[in-house]
């Protein structure tokens, strides 16, 4: 419209030429960055209608009166200027790139807004700021983008979602994911099926990504209504753009290994300290580094190696073509990405495609449509904390003194003859756990997804009115999964059913339609008034079926299903769907931009509620005042370029909630072979929305021309009528112990800061840094019937944080005997007495005394050991460049949080297998007391010696940490080389993400916890890459 | 610029369309959010047609057979289709566990969160509620014609007995045992007869406290008649299910088992006798080797009641029978040696063949349970071989004239099929110095026959025995099954005395949590 405009009024101009007394000026704009002719400058005389536009090589010719003074020189993100003409009439203009870009345009729910407009709490990123990012999904490389937002990758697994909360923990039993918007489509989040984790935002290709504008409060999200709760994500992506055809090639290659490995012990240690738990009890020894079976053979076998990568390999290529006329806009892009994870034999292939293209058919009709088309083929593993196959569970256990491979076995692995364990070698026994060779299972047994996944949409906006026009568009999320499970009949998981094939297919199917009618006008040349009327509907199938086959005739028939090649045969599956309905406005009013006001509603239908709950009405509402535009102002004007205060509050709802969850429900529950049904899950025919208040008030500054920008926040969201599976007595038999009801409140509130300065700013060098800190605060306001909701290591109480870290205050080990001790809620020290399993209390004055029984630990004694999430978070990062280098550092940094450190309680177990070197300091007799921290040992007897399956002091550890996130040096080709190679731009770069950190933490990385708890995840990877970025 | 925008025609047309899309949207809307779901059936629905009635009853089983295991989301055999039998062996000192899987059960660490135990509560309430919701379901389908009274009065027995042993499996581990108090007035457990699926059910639910142990057996029994009642005989049924479905002859069978916790010997003489007495189509006797029950679980005449588990549907590698125990498959738990060497377990014993166990690594592991690899070993609930053992010790305890011999005999019947040479081996009256002997006698006995099979914990609970000490959690050495001499150490589990808080478990942390009338009912010192 804009651009009607343009060459409306430049027809005008050329009319009234002959007129006047006039000089011809002319020139040539470039940019202050490359020293670049811009094409399409708009060039206008100071309070005249008389202007031009530069050409393609950025000349311009001006016919100005004689009497012009001043000319207006203006261009999308560059600064406008004012140009003095002072009878030149040759005037070349450097624009100077504007930093900040208050004129910028920013994506906000069903529309765009002028930056300066915006009365919400938004945060932009920028997609080049993650494309190069090996990451298996580009929501990972979010992490420390923005104030608020915490994205947390908690395992080293390929496919495995990060965590995502936007300004805290949106609820307790529903979901907790931001809703994410693609091109105006809302997309599935989470895992998408299969047999290896799957991320469906891992299907999005990172380098097609424009920008994402995170929505964090009210103003933002209202629009959004019922689906608003957790944040909202908007993502744009690539289109063509600057009337030119565009080739770009990007590539990178990596090579990744985990952040930190155990320490665990070698064979010389293990095998004392293996024997050490047997004498102390006075058994028979266990391990033995030579013998009889295998003389002279002795090993030390590392068995987390043989289970981490530390050369994972990884590699991305990106390719894509686009382009634009006056009339089109294209875009398609070709990826491939390979990633080898740092567990074996975890693998990500992603082969990724995706077009646009709009077109003006008429003058008040534009049509578009878009694709994407991803596979994504995960290899993955069993990763199970607790399970004998688990990667980490298994490996940390295995015995040192042990080879991985015995060419003696018929399968060259070490293997225990007859049983389904990894061979005992020289030692007396078999390995405690139970555990197969790790390795092999590994190698062995496959798990793999394969996704198939579409976006696409398809849209026409009519143009009925210069003020008015309406947009229809239909959107499209489908993903077809196909799961496939193998475990090996020899060895491992597979062994007791004799092998397993397992195939499974899940498809998700999602269609929007949105009718959006949008209505922008200025009134008296002050009232600017917009409003926005939406309609939307949304439905959902989710469907699965899978087949399952044991008893395997040949370890051959590993591939797939083969029809005839099992004994026994299984098939399941399931159906849902969902939907919802809704109508939606939203009006905008600013008074000479320097007032505003938005308010918004939104009338949401959902499939998920009973009849008479089902729908719901979101208001929001929200106020900016832009002071700097003040006269009282203008005196500081030099110092305060801008400044603008903005309040907002919202309604919104949490959708999450499952398909039926008000039902009461039979499901199929088959007694052997016989076909029945159970009941399955107590309805509740009063079950509501969950509410989220959202409370946001901050302010915008820029100072000194631009040169520092600074933006808070402060906000509060109440979270309402939160949809529990409130725990029901089990002695009444309901299934899953709980009924879903509205009765939890849970608030988050908190502070955010974010800065950016422009240190330097010259032709050759510039410098600038930029940071974001937030402070966040979370109370649970109530439960059912204010009943705490007790986790192994976590509780949910009233008045305390979510998760908080609950248990036990460990005092250390009683230096006369070797007893763990706890201090109960009395005060009274008591010891856990290794040899009787008994509690028994502890007298300083006589330490050796094991006479006076003590009761139970019991809940009563439990404390809160401190929150489970981090009070503050956030990143600094800084930006330079000189010449044709540029180097980029981010650093991350979060903390206040406590951590149950699970695994090192398993290091630590008593049973034959490996431990940690943390046990060397354990209390050997009186003399030899030990760290003072590490009881005696005590064969098989961790459960009592390390109260597992408890949080106590023991294990409970700080989580701060700050970690140099990613690090970027790169080179770009100068222009003159690149003209002679005919290219448009080369840069060359290498990068490091996670290099190094600080923390107190003991464990691998202290963000690998899942709700407070640190429990054999798998390492974080390190990744170092190399690669080109390439435009033609 | 104009021209675009002045014609009327057009702005019309263009108005039109996203209203006409509109339009056509709005009638299709309730359908979008009008939705029922396609993999449950609604419980208004679930008792509506006799299939249904039939289906519901059906999953009553499932309920005995799966159970529901929170920590992996899928079933582990609680409570009849295995835990009981785990649990009830690792609680005693004749088996010995090796591995890490029932360690808190057997060294006796566990806690208020001890999943086993909330498991084992919370599986076999969740099993009643299903009964509960059975007997309300089909009375309201006997009352809307939707079954007959006779069909239903059939389901109505299967409910009762379920719910009755369900409750009768509580008191093993949560209540002391019948005879602690003279008049069993000490705490049992909430005995629950409502169906709980609302919000007002469940607020009156819990408000209910922990009946006495001797309200518990008052209604069990009554239960258990009212399902002798109207159960049918097996010959009623077919196949498998003569077995693992409830019969006239489980309900009384079981009685011998309650009067037998009650040390009520003359109506254990009473049922045991019952039964005996039904007609041959429906009566049970011992199959003619001991493995009989094992080689052929579904199809035999010697098991009562047993629960079935399939290829498909089972308590999975975690939790089923020939899993844990088998020496083919994870061999998690042996038999101990303390059993395996006891002098009254003839080494010639049939019991001891290598169809019943099996030597792995020097560790002795039964062989009760066969299939590995599928899982499709029954859970024996109650045989006839356990009813006649019952019978003895009644006959040996009762004291009236003539007993002493009628339980030697009824113990012989049991004992002498599995003797090599019962000519020679079998017991005479000359074997036993006095009547304590003869009794001791069928409790080793019982011991012997029953061997992981999940009997010894009951025995323990109810003859207020200190839990004996045990071979320590690990694999203990092949020279600790040497026969010949009595096992007489080393012990790595030392002995919980009778009135030690451990003898019980404690009532779950979860429902402590959730339930303030329990709470305030815990078992002393947890």
């Amino acid at each position: 419209m804009k651009k009607i405009l343009t060459l409306f009024s430049l027809f005008l101009i050329t009319g009234t030429l002959v007129m006047a007394q006039t000089v011809q000026i002319m020139g040539t704009v470039t940019s202050s960055e490359d020293g670049l002719p811009l094409p399409g400058v708009t060039i206008f005389v100071k309070g005249t209608t008389l202007g031009t536009l530069t050409a393609a090589d950025g000349k311009y010719f001006l016919s100005v009166p004689v009497t012009a003074k001043t000319m207006v020189v203006s261009y999308i993100g560059f600064k406008t200027q004012d140009i003095s003409i002072e009878g030149r009439t040759k005037i070349d203009i450097v624009l100077a790139l504007d930093v900040f870009k208050v004129d910028e345009v920013v994506v906000v729910g069903y529309g765009v807004q002028k930056k300066r407009e915006v009365t919400g709490a938004i945060s932009t990123v920028k997609g080049d700021a993650l494309a190069n990012l090996a990451t298996p999904s580009f929501d990972a490389a979010l992490a420390g983008r923005s104030a608020g937002v915490q994205v947390t990758t908690q395992s080293g697994v390929l496919g495995v979602a990060p965590r995502f909360r936007i300004r805290g923990v949106g609820s307790i039993s529903s979901g907790t994911y931001p809703l994410v918007v693609v091109d105006g489509v809302p997309i599935f989040t989470g895992d998408q099926g299969g047999q290896a984790n799957t991320n469906a935002l891992g299907d999005i290709n990172p380098a097609d990504i424009e920008s994402m504008e995170i929505l964090k409060d009210g103003s933002g999200t209202a629009i959004y209504g019922s689906r608003a709760a957790n944040g909202v994500v908007l993502i744009t992506t690539k289109r063509g753009s600057g009337g030119k055809f565009h080739v770009n090639y990007n590539n990178y290659f990596g090579i990744a290994s985990p952040v930190r490995l155990f320490d665990l012990l070698h064979s010389a240690d293990f095998v004392t300290i293996s024997n050490e738990k047997r004498s102390n009890r006075g058994q028979a020894n266990w391990a033995s580094n030579d013998g009889a079976a295998y003389p002279g053979r002795v090993f030390d076998t590392d068995w987390q190696r043989a289970v981490l990568k530390t050369n994972a390999k990884q590699q991305d290529h990106n390719l894509s073509f686009s382009g634009s006329t006056d009339k089109s806009t294209y875009y398609f892009s070709l990826g491939y990405t390979q990633q080898e994870g740092v567990t074996i034999p975890n693998e990500m292939k992603r082969y990724s495609f995706r077009g646009n293209a709009d077109q003006k058919i008429k003058k008040w009709l534009t049509v578009g449509a878009s694709i994407s088309v991803t596979k994504n083929e995960l290899f993955g593993l069993n990763t199970g904390t607790n399970s004998l196959s688990g990667n980490i569970f298994s490996a940390i256990r295995q015995l040192p003194n042990t080879p991985i491979y015995n060419s003696a076995d018929p399968t060259g692995y070490n293997l225990e003859p007859g049983a389904n364990l990894v061979g005992k070698w020289n030692n007396a026994t078999t390995i405690g756990d139970n555990l197969p060779n790790i390795v092999y299972t590994l190698k062995n047994n496959v798990q793999t997804s394969k996704v198939f996944h579409t976006i696409s949409d398809i849209y026409a906006q009519f143009f009925i009115l210069p003020s008015l026009n309406f947009k229809t568009q239909m959107g499209v999320d489908n993903s077809s999964t196909e799961g496939f499970l193998y475990w090996n009949p020899i060895h491992g998981d597979g062994k007791s059913s004799l092998g397993l094939v397992y195939n499974d297919y899940r498809n998700q199917l999602r269609w929007n339609l949105q009718n959006i009618l949008s209505y922008n006008k200025t009134f008296a040349s002050s009232h600017n008034v917009g409003l926005v009327l939406v309609n939307e509907f949304q439905s959902q199938r989710v469907n699965s079926f899978y087949g399952q086959g044991t008893n395997l005739s040949n370890e051959f028939f590993n591939q797939n299903l083969i029809s005839g090649t099992y004994g026994i045969q299984t098939s399941g599956g399931s159906l849902a769907e969902n939907g919802f309905t809704s109508y939606a406005g939203r009006l905008n009013y600013n008074f000479k931009g320097k007032y505003f006001l938005q308010g918004s509603v939104r009338y949401d239908g959902i499939s998920s509620l009973p009849l008479k709950n089902r729908y719901g009405t979101f208001p929001g509402i929200s106020v900016g005042w832009t002071v700097s535009k003040e006269s009282f102002m203008e005196a500081l004007s030099q110092v305060i370029s801008d400044l603008k205060l903005r309040a907002s509050y919202a309604k919104v709802g949490n959708v999450d909630i499952g398909n039926y969850p008000y039902l009461g429900l039979y499901g199929s529950a088959k007694y052997a072979d016989y076909n029945g049904i159970g009941y399955s899950q107590a309805g509740n025919d009063q079950l509501k929305w969950e509410i989220s208040t959202k409370y946001d008030a901050g302010f915008d500054i820029l100072l000194f021309d631009g040169k520092y920008k600074f933006t808070f926040d402060y906000f509060m969201n109440n979270q309402d009528g939160l949809i529990l599976a409130a725990p029901t007595p089990p002695s009444l038999g309901i299934p899953l112990n709980s009924i879903n009801k509205n009765i939890g409140s849970m608030k988050n509130w908190g502070y955010e800061l974010s800065a950016e300065a422009y240190i330097i700013r010259g032709n050759d060098f510039n410098w600038s840094v930029d940071g974001n800190i937030t402070f966040a605060g979370n109370k649970v306001d109530a439960l059912y019937n204010n009943l705490d909701m007790i986790y192994n290591y976590t509780i949910i109480r009233v008045g305390q944080s979510y998760r908080a870290i609950y248990g036990y205050d460990y005092v250390g080990v009683n230096s006369a005997n070797g007893n763990p001790m706890y201090r109960k809620a009395d005060g009274q020290i008591v010891q856990a007495n290794i040899p009787t399993s008994t509690y028994v209390n502890y007298d300083p004055n006589n330490q050796t005394n094991v006479s006076v029984p003590a009761g139970q630990l019991g809940n009563a004694d439990k404390k809160i050991l401190g929150s489970s999430l981090p009070t503050y978070f956030g990143a600094i990062s800084t930006k330079a460049s000189y010449k044709g280098f540029d180097l980029n550092v981010m650093f991350r940094f979060s903390g206040g949080n406590m951590i149950m450190n699970r695994t090192r309680m398993d290091l630590l177990n008593q049973n034959f297998t490996n431990n940690s070197t943390e046990i060397l300091g354990r209390w050997k007799d009186e003399n030899n007391p030990g760290d003072g921290w590490t009881p005696k040992l005590w064969a098989a007897g961790g459960n009592f010696v390390n109260l597992s399956d408890q949080a106590s002091t023991r294990w409970v550890e700080k989580g701060n940490f700050i970690k140099l996130s990613t690090f970027t040096i790169g080179y770009s080709l100068p222009k003159e080389i690149l003209r002679k190679l005919n290219i448009e731009s080369l840069r060359i770069f290498a990068q490091g993400q996670d290099m190094f950190m600080i923390t107190p933490y003991k464990g691998i990385d202290p963000e690998m916890e899942i709700d407070g708890t640190d429990y054999n995840g798998t390492p974080l990877q390190r990744v170092i890459t190399f690669g080109i970025n390439l435009g033609l | 610029m104009k021209k675009i925008f002045s014609d009327q025609t057009l702005t019309k047309k263009l108005v039109l369309i996203p209203v006409f899309i509109l339009v056509l949207l709005i009638g299709s809307c309730k359908k979008i959010i009008d939705l029922s779901p396609y993999n449950n059936i609604s419980e208004t629905a679930a008792y509506s047609t006799p299939s249904l009635v039939d289906l519901s009853v059906v999953g009553m089983y499932n309920g005995a057979e799966r159970g529901y295991y929170p920590a992996n989301g899928t079933g582990r055999g609680y409570p009849f289709g295995a835990a009981f039998v785990e649990q009830g062996d690792c609680r005693g000192e004749d088996a010995v566990n090796l591995q890490a899987f029932y360690q808190f059960t057997y060294e006796g660490t566990y806690t208020t969160s001890t999943a086993n135990n909330e498991a084992y509560w919370s599986d076999t309430y969740r099993l009643i509620n299903r009964c509960n919701m059975v007997i309300d379901g089909v009375n309201s389908a006997i009352a809307n014609k939707v079954i007959t009274e006779t069909v239903g009065n059939q389901y109505l027995g299967e409910a009762y007995f379920m719910r009755a042993i369900s409750h009768l499996e509580l008191l093993f581990h949560f209540a002391r045992p019948y005879k602690e108090t003279s008049d069993a007035s000490h705490p049992g457990v909430p005995y629950r007869t409502k169906a709980y699926t609302t919000q007002v059910a469940i607020d009156d639910g819990t408000t209910q406290s922990r009946n006495t142990v001797a309200e518990c057996y008052a209604k069990i029994l009554d239960d258990l008649n009212f399902a002798e009642t109207n159960l049918p005989g097996k010959s009623l049924r077919a196949g498998n299910l003569k077995i693992v479905r409830a019969t006239k002859g489980a309900a009384i069978a079981y009685k011998t088992r309650v009067y037998q916790q009650m040390w009520d010997w003359n109506n254990v003489v009473i049922e045991a006798q019952k039964l005996a007495a039904l007609p041959a189509a429906d009566g049970y006797s011992l199959t003619a080797t001991p493995d009989g029950p094992f080689t052929s679980n579904y199809a035999n005449n010697e098991s009562i009641f047993s629960i079935e588990n399939s290829a498909s549907n089972n308590p999975t590698t975690n939790g089923s029978l020939p899993q844990m125990y088998n020496g083919h498959g994870r061999a998690l738990v042996c038999i101990s040696p303390i059993i395996w060497r006891n002098p009254s377990w003839l080494a010639d014993d049939k019991r001891r063949g290598a169809t019943m166990t099996y030597t792995f690594t020097g560790m002795v592991f039964s062989e009760k349970y066969k299939d590995v690899v599928n899982f499709t070993d029954a859970a024996p609930v109650i045989r006839y071989a356990e009813v006649l053992l019952n019978l003895a010790e009644a006959y040996a305890r009762r004291g009236n004239a003539g007993d002493a011999t009628l339980a030697l005999n009824t113990l012989n019947l049991v004992r002498n099929r599995a003797l090599a040479t019962p000519a020679t081996q079998a017991y005479t009256a000359a074997s036993f110095a006095d009547n304590t002997a003869l009794i001791n006698a069928i409790l080793v006995e019982r011991r012997i026959e029953f061997c992981m099979e999940g009997r010894r914990w009951p025995d323990i609970h109810r003859l207020m025995l200190d839990i004996p000490a045990k071979l320590s959690n690990s694999n203990p050495p092949a020279s600790a099954f040497t026969l010949g001499t009595p096992y007489n150490g080393p012990y790595g589990v030392v002995s919980v005395p009778y009135a030690n808080y451990k003898f019980l478990w404690p009532i779950p942390q979860i429902e402590i949590n959730a339930n303030p009338t329990l709470a305030a009912e815990q078992n002393p010192g947890w």
